[in-house]
């Protein structure tokens, strides 16, 4: 009994930790720049597909493939972010003409990156196998790399909480999320900050990619599965507060896991279940922390 | 006078447009008497979604080869015209969506104006066409179709025929296997999708009465992202087999889990997946596929005329080695058309459908029959990873190997 | 010269509404018969975005139900096919897709902005997920076959339910619950305070729309003859509607369907000829026109249109003018010479006779 409550509870965890590795990109996202990117899922994949190629090309690790991936799709990011965001912030009447133009260009942007994933890595399945000793908890066995997600998972968390606390470029962001006018007002270059935002958000979207691949075979269409994923939890968590979404992500988890316990055909029942409910009752999310004055 | 031209010009043109895009170009209309150049196929299919990959694997490559190999000798002779005509694909990608499908089906028969049609993957999109290409007596030979209902239905859909070895016989293989081996206890988990559904419907009953006690049956959302615990559960309750029902992606998660929470069963089975070569080189890489079991089965060692031929060419061409069950269905189709065209002297799809369906053809999968336009045998039904190969262990006259029980553990990662 | 003296948009919009109802009425059965099957689906699409701009075109909450309610249509069809005639069918669907959206629409009414689109999103999921565990574990069949009463019938339903659609968006938009559903999406607060029944008009009007998107979804299902919960709710028939709306422009009620004509053909346009790319070519599409086209495809229609009717109305003016002067200054003139020069010819010949 006691072995099958810490089951769930590692389980859950665990479980929780990759969700919120997949998640935390997209809260950056939309917690400073007001993108509901719902392109995150593929950017998610590229780094994934990057991976795959780096070790199963060229015998790159993918822990060695962090310190390739996470700069490109930084860049990557920044730039979109500047030349495509940007300018619908600039042009847009108000912040709901923003926030709808933004969802609908992070959607024409889904279509890209999924033909140019195709066209660069083809439709096959791809799949590698690493990391996946077994290590023992409580006398029950779990995957390395599971445990590795929920590490990173947490080691991120802590190290932006930490970053944006303290660090003059996080209180440069944090005021931009507050308060842009007021921002560019005290001499914060809002644009810049933005843009940094989005592009850590899409390096945080490669990360999860590296640590997603470990785990599950990859297929060019699985992008949207995982912005959904993203999507619920960062509403969980409270839209923009990243500790809200590991929280957010471990809860989740934890209910997936429970659940998965009791008839597993009904996980995903209870996750849009909890999803919808949440809504209903409590939208500023587990910590209901409000950025937006709707 | 000119501005009221122009006044007119502008929609007149709009709506010529629309017209023309709707219409789009006549497909070759052959003059009567007068040979076509070639014989166009369509071919519509999942190149981008999430049949994307299966596609890709089991059935773009196959009927490419097939194509490849025919024009090398010149094409296919058709009496009526007393000559070899050159084949070639129409592709459209129907986005693994089945009302692309339907629609490109439609496009391709009314419109471009094919001669013949390569259905698209999967079970439903076979299903979704069977009517349409029915009603325009269109043969139409699906390999990625395994469907119980749709074999009953047959009838209301002449133009449909199935190659590929459905749930049934699977099913039944699987069981005799599985007393065979004296398996004594059994898990049986599958999705919730109607692959899972019917094959558990035809095996549980079998189970039972075959003396397998079947200690635990879950189901699990298709495309779960964590199967340990039902695993762990399986894992607890230890027993003999782990039987599975399952999509490619849940069934190489399934088997990562399994090494991970240590659980060797003494017999596993998983549906779709196991037959692909990406499961033995990549998900159960160093040696882990050893003595995993799977629906199936085609492998180049079958005794079937050009068998081996046929896998050489296809890692030639594309690099990859054939998945070990659809894609030799599908080259197969390729070689049925061309010899009911051959046997039937004509282009005219009416006169190829009867030739399928009465015909009797030598494919690489061996003697292919269609009894109500299904095929009734298939090279293997389970086959079981062993030594890098796939081997059939049917029981039975197919059977290439004696099945390996119990699994050897897994190798250390 | 006033835009409102040559352009009454009203009059314009039902002239337009009718002559778009009997072309496709009537034209498309004297052209090759894959321009039916290619209209069924643009209809399709006409209708869903239509029926969402009904709700959130105008009270500016961008509803991803869409999926969710059609779904009911095309599932209600799967279930029921071949014990109803189709006409008792798609009626049912309408009814039915009425009473979700009410249900989700009453439980919404606190919900506002991308917490309302993530509602409705998550409904959608939530509807699907369950039906697809019911029909595993309950009903054990998940596809279902639906037989079609042919491709004439199904284009004459589409077509029957686009008319109504239109004629009812019409109806809706020029009377004062429309002007009222204006004022709720230009600004809640104040329609509340003026005396609007905010919440009662949300909901009822959510609900309408829903009645099309059912009545649709059941016609669809016979075109798609397999249905499963994942196919009958594709959420990308969330999306697209919006994304249909927002292409085309959701100021004038031709936007919409100007969006999903065109976002339509466009892709099968696409698809057929660069099956490769497709994708690739449809998202860099829809980011320009974004980018560059934020009122939509609308925007460059009118501004084409409103040049055209300026320019009729200037010939027309000076056509006007030139017969004035014709009849004010040249023809007296015309006429006076003549009448000298009859005169002249006269004298001179009547010179003899003088």
């Amino acid at each position: 009994m006691i072995q099958n409550l810490l089951d769930i509870l590692i389980t859950g965890l665990i479980l929780g930790g990759i969700y919120a590795l997949i998640a935390v990109g997209l809260t950056l996202q939309y917690g400073v720049g007001r993108v509901l990117n719902v392109s995150h899922g593929e950017f998610i994949l590229v780094g994934a597909l990057s991976t795959y190629t780096l070790y199963v090309g060229f015998g790159i690790s993918p822990l060695a493939a962090i310190v390739v991936i996470t700069p490109v799709l930084f860049v990557i990011g920044y730039i979109l972010d500047r030349m495509l965001f940007n300018y619908l912030r600039k042009t847009s009447v108000n912040a709901d003409a923003f926030s709808g133009r933004s969802l609908l260009a992070s959607f024409g942007l889904v279509f890209v990156l999924q033909n140019l994933m195709l066209l660069i890595w083809d439709a096959n399945l791809k799949g590698y196998t690493y990391l996946n000793t077994s290590v023992s908890i409580f006398g029950a066995l779990y995957g390395l790399n599971r445990l590795l997600a929920l590490g990173v998972a947490v080691g991120v968390s802590v190290v932006f909480y930490i970053f944006i606390k303290s660090t003059r470029l996080g209180k440069a962001i944090r005021s931009a999320a507050e308060d842009p006018l007021i921002a560019q007002v005290m001499a914060v270059n809002v644009k810049q900050v933005l843009a940094i935002c989005f592009g850590l958000g899409a390096a945080m979207a490669g990360l999860a990619g590296i640590l997603y691949s470990m785990m599950f075979e990859l297929q060019p269409g699985k992008g949207i599965e995982l912005t959904i994923i993203a999507i619920v939890v960062v509403v969980f968590g409270g839209l923009g507060s990243i500790s809200g979404s590991l929280i957010g992500g471990f809860v989740l988890g934890l209910v997936t896991s429970i659940v998965n316990f009791i008839d597993p055909s009904l996980s995903l029942v209870a996750f849009y279940l909890i999803f919808i409910l949440l809504l209903l009752f409590k939208p500023s999310g587990i910590l209901g922390r409000q950025i937006h004055a709707d | 006078m000119i501005r009221k031209i122009r006044l007119v010009a502008l929609p007149l043109t709009l709506i010529a447009l629309l017209v023309l895009t709707a219409c789009g170009p006549a497909g070759q209309i052959p003059v009567s008497g007068e040979a076509p150049e070639k014989i166009i196929i369509g071919n519509p299919i999942a190149l981008s979604g999430p049949n994307a990959p299966a596609a890709a694997l089991s059935q773009v490559p196959s009927y490419d080869l097939w194509v490849d190999d025919v024009n090398a000798a010149g094409g296919i002779y058709v009496k009526e015209f007393d000559k070899k005509i050159p084949v070639e694909i129409l592709r459209y990608d129907d986005t693994s969506d089945v009302g692309t499908a339907v629609q490109l089906t439609e496009k391709l028969i009314v419109e471009d104006k094919v001669d013949f049609i390569l259905p698209p993957w999967g079970t439903a999109s076979n299903f979704a066409i069977a009517p349409v290409v029915s009603e325009h007596t269109m043969p139409t030979l699906g390999c990625t179709v395994s469907s119980k209902q749709l074999a009953a239905e047959a009838e209301k859909y002449p133009s449909f025929f199935g190659v590929l070895n459905q749930a049934p016989a699977q099913g039944a293989a699987l069981v005799a296997v599985a007393q065979e081996l004296g398996v004594k206890t059994a898990a049986v988990i599958h999705h919730n999708d109607l692959h899972g559904i019917e094959f558990a419907g035809d095996v549980l009953p079998q189970l039972s009465a075959g003396g397998v006690d079947v200690v635990l049956y879950k189901t699990f959302p298709a495309g779960a992202t964590d199967l340990s615990q039902l695993l762990r559960e399986v894992q607890a309750a230890n027993v003999d087999a782990l039987i599975a029902f399952s999509y490619p992606p849940e069934t190489f998660l399934m088997t990562g889990q399994l090494r991970e929470i240590g659980f060797n069963p003494k017999m596993f089975y998983a549906t779709v997946g196991v037959a692909f070569p990406v499961f033995r080189d990549a998900i159960a890489a160093g040696g882990a596929a050893e003595g995993v079991m799977g629906a199936g089965t085609w492998n180049p060692q079958v005794k079937a005329e050009g068998a081996q031929g046929y896998f050489d060419r296809h890692v030639a061409k594309t690099e990859a080695e054939p998945d070990r069950w659809a894609s030799a269905a599908c080259y197969a189709s390729g070689q049925i058309l061309q010899q009911a065209i051959e046997s039937a002297g004509t282009l005219d799809p009416a006169a190829v459908q009867q030739a399928i369906a009465a015909g009797e053809f030598n494919t690489i999968i061996g003697t292919v029959k269609f009894e109500n336009q299904f095929n009734t045998t298939y090279p293997g039904n389970i086959g079981q990873w062993q030594n890098g190969e796939f081997l059939i262990i049917d029981p039975g006259e197919n059977r290439q190997a004696d099945p390996i029980y119990p699994k050897p553990e897994w190798p250390a990662p | 010269m006033l835009i409102s003296t040559i352009f009454n948009k009203r009059k314009f919009t039902l002239s337009m509404i009718l002559l778009s109802i009997a072309l496709l009425a009537v034209v498309p059965r004297f052209l090759p018969p894959y321009v039916i099957i290619s209209l069924i689906t643009v209809l399709m699409y006409i209708i869903l975005t239509l029926s969402w701009t009904m709700f959130s075109g105008s009270t500016n909450y961008i509803s991803l139900a869409t999926a969710a309610l059609f779904g009911v249509g095309v599932y209600t069809s799967a279930v029921l096919s071949g014990s109803f005639p189709l006409i008792v069918i798609v009626v049912i669907s309408g009814v039915l897709s009425f009473i979700l959206a009410l249900l989700v629409g009453s439980l919404t009414l606190r919900l506002k902005g991308v917490y309302f689109i993530l509602f409705t999103f998550g409904v959608t999921a939530l509807i699907r997920n369950v039906i697809q565990w019911w029909e595993t574990h309950i009903t054990l069949t998940v596809g279902r076959h639906v037989s079609s009463p042919g491709n004439d019938t199904v284009y004459t339903y589409m077509v029957i339910i686009y008319a109504l659609t239109l004629i009812f968006i019409f109806l809706l938009q020029n009377s004062s619950y429309g002007m009222a559903l204006q004022g709720i999406g230009e600004n809640e607060d104040a329609a509340e305070h003026i005396g609007i029944d905010v919440t009662r008009l949300k909901v009822v009007t959510f609900a309408l729309s829903a009645i099309f998107m059912g009545a649709a979804g059941a016609v669809m299902a016979t075109r798609w003859r397999y249905i499963d919960p994942t196919i009958a709710f594709n959420p990308l028939l969330s999306f697209l509607p919006v994304l249909m709306a927002i292409f085309g422009g959701t100021s004038m009620l031709g936007g919409p369907i100007l969006g999903a004509v065109i976002f339509t053909l466009l892709q099968e346009y696409l698809i057929t000829e660069y099956p490769y790319l497709y994708m690739l070519l449809m998202g860099l599409t829809l980011v320009i026109v974004i980018l560059y086209l934020p009122g939509g495809l609308l925007v460059l229609v009118m501004r084409l249109y409103i040049r055209l009717m300026i320019q009729w109305a200037k010939t027309r003016f000076q056509w006007q003018m030139l017969k004035t002067r014709w009849r004010e200054e040249w023809r007296p003139k015309v006429s006076m010479e003549l009448a000298q020069r009859r005169l002249r010819l006269q004298w001179r010949l009547g010179r003899k006779r003088r």
